[in-house]
């Protein structure tokens, strides 16, 4: 990759309808599962354009005992499946041949309420970041989109997590030295959805609000109940909906996951220490033996055995890697915004419906 | 919600000659589009290339889903497939369907070929041509009928779509492959409730002059949706108040319609309300205060598991000249500590210098 290129990032992402569309309908249809695909487009002038989305092939599990999780985890590592990169790179062949932006963009993903941060979206993001840095990573969350408004997020590595991913080494270590805390891991970009100008015509046919102030008024109810009136997309009634308690509860699963995850984490930690405080007073206890056994032999005046042996004999615990942590922690906080977001609305809601059954 | 269009004539589908052992159903086949199968249609045409084919219209292939009975099929999908058309002669670049087939079919494998589409609504004899190719037994759909979906793309005017079905017909046999009876059959366009979310924010990108528009958020898009709410019942209660005023003429159906929808208004105890609004806003605040809990706590442990903590390095420098084979025996201790910083008892032991691996050799020079 040339320098120059790497030094003008995108700064936001531009998808188009069709893709959103395709996304959405993917993702939902195959909910709760988790849903993957590539996306094709091109960069320009700082926007990635994303103009295409195709599905990866699912890999039918039901011939082992089907497993909900296993074709989660399965879809879930699709993009970066070597079967899946030859299915991509003939896709977008054939893609080509009928004049689609012919460049791999990254790929996309389902979501359930913001659950997606974990070491299998960092996986496939690294995968694709890897080879071009123009990637990014759409999300798209099926159960809050059914809340109301659409939730597509587009999200790349940072240049400096990418570093240390190649390292491979979350140790405290290098974690101390390269400043990166869990704030930096992931790159939101802002997303816009873009029509191409057939397709705003199209969409100006479906039902949008009668634009003549005067209506034919209705013969008889019946009318009314045959014809109901076409309700316009946008801006959706659906986000007045008033059910809180399926989020609530969901959010608090996954809150209550995050912990177990964090605690998990936290129990990993303290092993290691105790273990390396056990092998490091072993260590203490050697290097003392050895220091008197030479000591004793100075006096014998016999040469001295080498003192740095218990590099051999004892092996120090690998330090466990603070990756998990650091992405369980970027979860948590992912939650918590998302739960200040919809405390928001929420209220905002409840307040209007309070103040509607009960007048002043 | 679906679009439909009003007033259809069934025609009785014609019948194809049938095969031993299926028995072709003659009943009303109707063509459930969904909005992305249009969509890509419509990206397709924006796409084609004027310079190497001098049709106006390009061609692909419909994918989805047919219902059991045969008499609904649901298109779900599209792919373009290249092809040149001129005066006399059409090419359709066959072995690139094929595969494009088995690439789409690989992804969504309960999906099968439907039939294709095209971009103009003209019928002519290269029409029939392609159409018997979708239709027949080893390239096609058969025994089902390959639906051909037309859709307009013009420039300036609306965009229509129309959908047909296919029977052989020929005035002789040397021009059967050329000819067939296209028959209308009613189509609908289908949103499913989940595509709602994303049809609304590409339909917010329809009403802006450039075309697009951001993804608002959840509080955005409750305002909007409130405005449009309360704009509406201005509107109507601007109308009520007209006819109140006898200032236009009042509609039954309308004051039934109105009637009904406010006896649907809940008559509920003010103490209840009260008393469920009361519970249910501290559900969400105490939720919304848990997390928050929560992630400080994580974001605190993530800190202390990586911060180097100030005062102790220095100290443990001023140990590490003093008696430097001791070290490594130091730190361990101050490891343990370290991380407990979550349990309240990390503070006490005096930290330590994290930046050094025990295993270095220094302690043994």
């Amino acid at each position: 990759m040339a320098d120059s290129q790497k030094d003008v990032p995108f700064k936001s992402v531009q998808v188009e309808a069709l893709v959103v569309m395709k996304v959405v309908k993917h993702c939902s249809s195959s909910f709760p599962t988790t849903a993957t695909g590539s996306i094709v487009g091109m960069d320009s002038n700082g926007v990635l354009e994303v103009t295409n989305a195709f599905p990866f092939p699912t890999i039918d599990v039901s011939n082992t005992d089907s497993h909900q999780n296993d074709a989660s985890s399965l879809a879930a590592a699709a993009p970066r499946a070597k079967a899946n990169i030859a299915y991509q790179n003939e896709m977008i062949r054939h893609l080509k041949e009928v004049n689609v932006d012919a460049n791999n963009v990254g790929w996309y993903t389902s979501a359930t309420m913001g659950n997606f941060i974990n070491l299998s979206f960092v996986e496939n993001q690294y995968h694709y970041q890897r080879e071009n840095d123009k990637t990014v990573a759409l999300v798209h969350d099926v159960s809050r989109s059914s809340q109301g408004s659409l939730s597509l997020r587009a999200f790349k590595l940072s240049p400096s997590f990418m570093a240390a991913y190649k390292e491979g080494k979350f140790t405290t270590d290098s974690l101390q030295k390269s400043k990166l805390t869990f704030k930096d891991v992931l790159i939101e970009v802002p997303v816009v959805v873009h029509n191409s100008h057939l397709l705003t015509s199209f969409l100006h046919q479906i039902p949008a609000l009668p634009d003549t102030p005067e209506v034919p008024l209705p013969a008889s109810l019946d009318d009314i109940q045959r014809d109901p009136v076409k309700i316009p997309a946008h801006p959706s009634f659906d986000a007045l909906d008033l059910s809180i308690d399926p989020f609530l509860e969901k959010t608090c699963d996954l809150l209550l996951d995050s912990i177990e995850a964090h605690y998990t984490d936290l129990n990993n930690h303290q092993y290691y220490q105790r273990q390396l405080a056990r092998e490091q007073s072993k260590i203490t206890q050697w290097q003392a033996k050895r220091k008197a056994e030479n000591a004793a032999r100075v006096a014998a005046k016999q040469t001295p055995l080498p003192e740095d042996e218990w590099q051999r004999l004892f092996k120090l615990p690998q330090e466990p890697s603070r990756l998990e942590g650091m992405l369980n922690a970027r979860q948590v906080e992912q939650y918590s915004k998302q739960v200040d977001g919809f405390t928001a609305n929420i209220t905002a809601k409840m307040f209007a419906v309070r103040g509607n059954l009960l007048p002043e | 919600m679906a679009v439909d269009q009003e007033h259809f004539v069934h025609l009785a589908r014609p019948l194809a000659p049938s095969v031993l052992g299926f028995s072709a159903s003659s009943a009303p086949l109707t063509v459930n589009i969904q909005p992305q199968a249009i969509f890509s249609i419509i990206d397709h045409a924006v796409r084609r290339d004027l310079r190497d084919t001098n049709s106006a219209r390009v061609i692909g292939a419909l994918v989805g889903v047919r219902s059991e009975d045969g008499s609904e099929v649901e298109v779900r999908q599209t792919f373009a497939i290249p092809h040149t058309e001129n005066e006399d002669q059409v090419e359709v670049d066959v072995e690139y369907q094929k595969n494009m087939l088995a690439l789409t079919l690989r992804a969504s494998p309960r999906e099968t070929l439907l039939g294709w589409y095209t971009t103009s609504h003209e019928l002519n004899s290269f029409s029939a041509l392609i159409q018997n190719f979708f239709a027949s037994p080893d390239t096609g759909t058969f025994p089902h009928p390959a639906v051909h979906l037309t859709i307009s793309t013009e420039a300036g005017t609306a965009i229509e779509t129309k959908t047909y079905i296919s029977a052989p017909v020929a005035v002789n046999a040397e021009r059967a492959a050329e000819s067939c009876l296209f028959i209308e059959v009613p189509r609908k366009l289908l949103f499913t409730d989940a595509e709602r979310a994303g049809l609304g924010s590409v339909s917010a990108a329809a009403q802006n002059e450039d075309r697009s528009a951001p993804i608002a958020s959840d509080i955005e898009g409750l305002a909007q949706a409130l405005e449009t709410v309360s704009d509406l019942l201005e509107r109507v209660s601007g109308y009520v108040g007209e006819v109140l005023d006898e200032e236009r003429d009042g509609s039954h159906a309308l004051g039934q319609l109105l009637m009904n929808a406010l006896s649907l208004a809940p008559k509920v105890d003010p103490s209840a309300i009260e008393h469920d609004f009361n519970n249910h806003i501290q559900d969400v605040l105490m939720v919304s205060y848990l997390a928050n809990t929560i992630r400080t706590q994580i974001d605190l442990a993530q800190r202390l598991a990586t911060a180097p903590l100030a005062a102790g390095e220095k100290e443990a420098g001023d140990r590490k000249e003093g008696e430097d084979g001791k070290d490594g025996k130091q730190e361990g201790g101050n490891r343990g500590g370290k991380r407990g910083g979550r349990g309240g008892r990390g503070g006490g032991r005096g930290g330590g210098d994290r930046s050094r691996e025990p295993r270095e050799p220094r302690e043994t020079e």
